[in-house]
């Protein structure tokens, strides 16, 4: 009997050696055997969005490692490919060549810039290649640019300026002035936030255009003096806005008006300090936001990236990490990378809140391939918790209040027949 | 006159954003000079300054005191740089070039691994900091600090070069280099010191600027691009050419940021085109045998 349990024991332990990491190692030879799906990371370096360019990146890093920790997807282990988009228009839409075309990516990931948004998503449909543009939030880019293989998953200017534009002017007045960055997003952000102001009878008394890469704002704000208007709506994105900030906050101009920003993203207010966080914007996340997961969230981003600069992950590592985690779900879910079927999958899909860590469901609307979910309105926070609790979350607002109506009008999705089918 | 009231803070400010611009071309152009190199890792240099006094201030050292010594350390990386440089010395300018090119690079990567991609911003001392009334206008103090350090060393700079024999020999070695080796003056040892000279402006100007424009590991590309047309529109070595071309883009883009805001940056590369159109050599920049 004796002899027998270790005999028993000793078959357990073998058996545990062999087909414990057998289990694992089978997924890997397998994945191993297969060629590898490529992601190409489209996502800036360098330029007006690196800073941003470089969370999302992170963000996308992050789902990419938790696939391949579970033997990849499809049995095929991912690859990330990351390029330089540079915030530069064509150098977006090399990249995107080369990586289709020589590297043979499954799927194009990221952008911030709507520029170099949309002169990747030309070149991803002229091959039918899946593009997820991260973080870019030009009303164009589910609008008129809009294309098949395209899908945004930020919220857009006219999103974030219904959760905005109508509380300010009941709160600060209807005398406008508008701050735009002199391209795409900045320009259609502005519109929007102009039609929404005079829809509620109010008036934009000027509009200034503040050139990109501008790092010297004294003459805007001398002119902000000399027109005295009662709110000022920026659309400066970027390294443009941290300078701008900056700028506002010496003179002691956050204080002479109402600020409100279209839309904050964390790397380009992370670190600056409190005091130059001024006025009310919109975003789409906060790492305090008090929501199941939101902790384990935090928690998990610290351990896998403990020597970065942003100690916590903000909307724009958020968006990279979403996008890219559903992306491998669709694969996995309708076991192939075949652009059209991963493309059908994707259009009206539902996400819930609690896979989000937001307060509201969110889906992709099949019309514009937006993905509609949670806007946030936040200020400075007064009373912060800890060093990196900056943001003070006003309000939350669901996505069916701040559809823009606009984008369905505009966006005209070309069919799946045109379409180049693709595959990789 | 309500338009001319109306003007004449933008002129006002259009005048100090030059100075800090003539500031970081008077540094470029010291180098250009004496060394007939276009240092490309002058922008670089720029921002490793800012980057500098932010790692002093870390260590408690006094805002004051890190705003001498990190130029003084700067200027032992262009030290080094010119070291590297001496094996080009007398080969195809493009060898030059193409080193500063690197360096330039190189010292980018350098900033980004040691202070990494943010932004970061250097804080100034609260009593420079905060904002004063112009004409009715609220101005940042600290712009008006910067706008008379810039020309604080303007002016210092200029009685270096005219006043004092280190002066004339570095306006000989740009004039005559051969000349100056023969008169038994040592050569090797004068670039060396132009080029820390020059490499240091550049510093002063990183600093200057760090609490207006931020500190960005690529922000020396924003200053070096202005510094390189305002040596341009002022002709390439003349010290006062320099200043007013600085003035002159200051007022423009200032003005044009005021009144036509989309055309502000572009507005200095218009007043170049302008200019040079009619006279190439720049404001003052000297005929060339083919025009004499």
């Amino acid at each position: 009997m004796k002899r027998n349990r270790r005999k028993l024991l000793q078959m357990l332990g073998a058996g545990a050696a062999f087909y414990g990491p057998w289990t694992v190692n089978r997924v890997w030879s397998q994945a191993a055997q297969k060629k590898p799906l490529v992601i190409g990371l489209t996502m800036d370096a360098s330029g007006q969005f690196g800073a941003s360019g470089m969370d999302e990146r992170l963000g996308a890093m992050l789902a990419i490692r938790e696939f391949n920790e579970k033997g990849g997807v499809i049995g095929r282990r991912i690859e990330a490919l990351h390029m330089d988009t540079e915030t530069t228009p064509a150098t977006g839409s090399r990249i995107a060549e080369r990586m289709i075309t020589r590297n043979e990516a499954a799927v194009l990931i990221g952008a911030v810039h709507s520029g170099v948004a949309n002169a990747i998503s030309q070149v991803a449909q002229k091959y039918g290649t899946v593009f997820f543009n991260t973080n870019s939030s030009s009303p164009t880019e589910a609008g008129r640019d809009c294309h098949r293989v395209k899908f945004v998953w930020d919220g857009n200017g006219t999103n974030f300026n219904h959760a905005i534009v109508k509380n300010a002017m009941k709160a600060s007045g209807r005398n406008w002035v508008l701050l735009t960055n002199d391209y795409v997003w900045g320009h259609q952000t502005s519109k929007s936030t102009r039609a929404l102001i005079e829809a509620n009878g109010g008036k934009v008394v000027e509009e200034l255009l503040v050139p990109q890469n501008t790092r010297d704002f004294s003459s805007y704000l001398l002119k902000l003096q000399q027109i005295k208007p009662q709110v000022v709506a920026t659309a400066v994105g970027g390294d443009d806005i941290k300078a701008l900030r900056q700028q506002v906050v010496q003179t002691k101009l956050d204080k002479a008006y109402a600020w409100i920003n279209n839309q904050q993203d964390w790397p380009d207010v992370y670190g600056l300090g409190p005091e130059a966080v001024f006025g009310v914007f919109g975003t789409t996340w906060y790492y305090r936001l008090d929501l199941p997961g939101v902790k384990e969230f935090v928690a998990k981003y610290q351990k896998t990236y403990p020597g970065v600069q942003i100690k916590v992950p903000g909307n724009v590592f958020l968006n990279g990490y979403l996008a890219t985690r559903e992306y491998l779900r669709v694969v996995e879910e309708a076991g192939t990378t075949n652009n059209i079927a991963v493309i059908k999958k994707l259009e009206g899909r539902k996400m819930a809140a609690v896979d989000r860590m937001q307060h509201h469901d969110a889906w992709i609307d099949p019309a514009t391939h937006q993905v509609q979910q949670t806007i946030y309105m936040a200020s400075y926070n007064d009373k912060p918790v800890e060093k990196d609790d900056i943001f003070k979350i006003l309000t939350q607002v669901p996505p069916q209040e701040v559809v823009d109506q606009d984008a369905p009008k505009a966006c005209k999705l070309e069919t799946y027949e045109a379409t180049p089918s693709y595959e990789q | 006159m309500d338009f001319l009231l109306n003007l004449l803070p933008h002129l006002l400010n259009g005048v100090s954003l030059g100075l800090l611009f003539a500031l970081i071309a008077l540094g470029f152009m010291l180098i250009v000079g004496v060394m007939e190199v276009i240092n490309l890792a002058h922008g670089s240099l720029f921002a490793l300054g800012a980057y500098i006094v932010i790692a002093l201030l870390a260590f408690k050292v006094n805002f004051y005191l890190a705003f001498l010594l990190a130029p003084l350390l700067v200027a032992l990386v262009g030290m080094l740089l010119e070291l590297c440089m001496r094996r080009t010395y007398g080969k195809d300018p493009l060898y030059g070039l193409l080193l500063t090119f690197g360096a330039a690079l190189v010292i980018e990567e350098v900033i980004r691994l040691a202070w990494g991609s943010g932004e970061k911003q250097l804080a100034v001392p609260a009593e420079l900091s905060g904002a004063m009334l112009v004409g009715g206008l609220i101005y940042a103090k600290y712009r008006l600090y910067a706008s008379l350090a810039a020309l604080g060393f303007i002016l210092l700079l200029y009685i270096f070069l005219e006043k004092t024999p280190y002066g004339a020999m570095i306006k000989a070695g740009a004039h005559d280099s051969e000349m100056v080796r023969a008169l038994g003056i040592n050569l090797t040892r004068l670039r060396l010191f132009v080029f820390a000279l020059g490499t240091a402006l550049a510093a002063v100007a990183g600093i200057v600027l760090a609490p207006i424009w931020g500190v960005r590991p690529h922000m020396g590309v924003d200053a070096v691009i202005p510094a390189f047309l305002i040596i341009v529109l002022g002709g390439v070595g003349s010290f006062w050419g320099a200043v007013l071309a600085g003035i002159m883009v200051g007022i423009v883009v200032g003005v044009t940021g005021a009144y036509a805001s989309e055309w502000s940056l572009l507005s200095m590369y218009l007043l170049l085109i302008a200019l040079v159109t009619f006279r190439a050599r720049g404001l003052f920049g000297k005929k060339t045998a083919l025009e004499a």
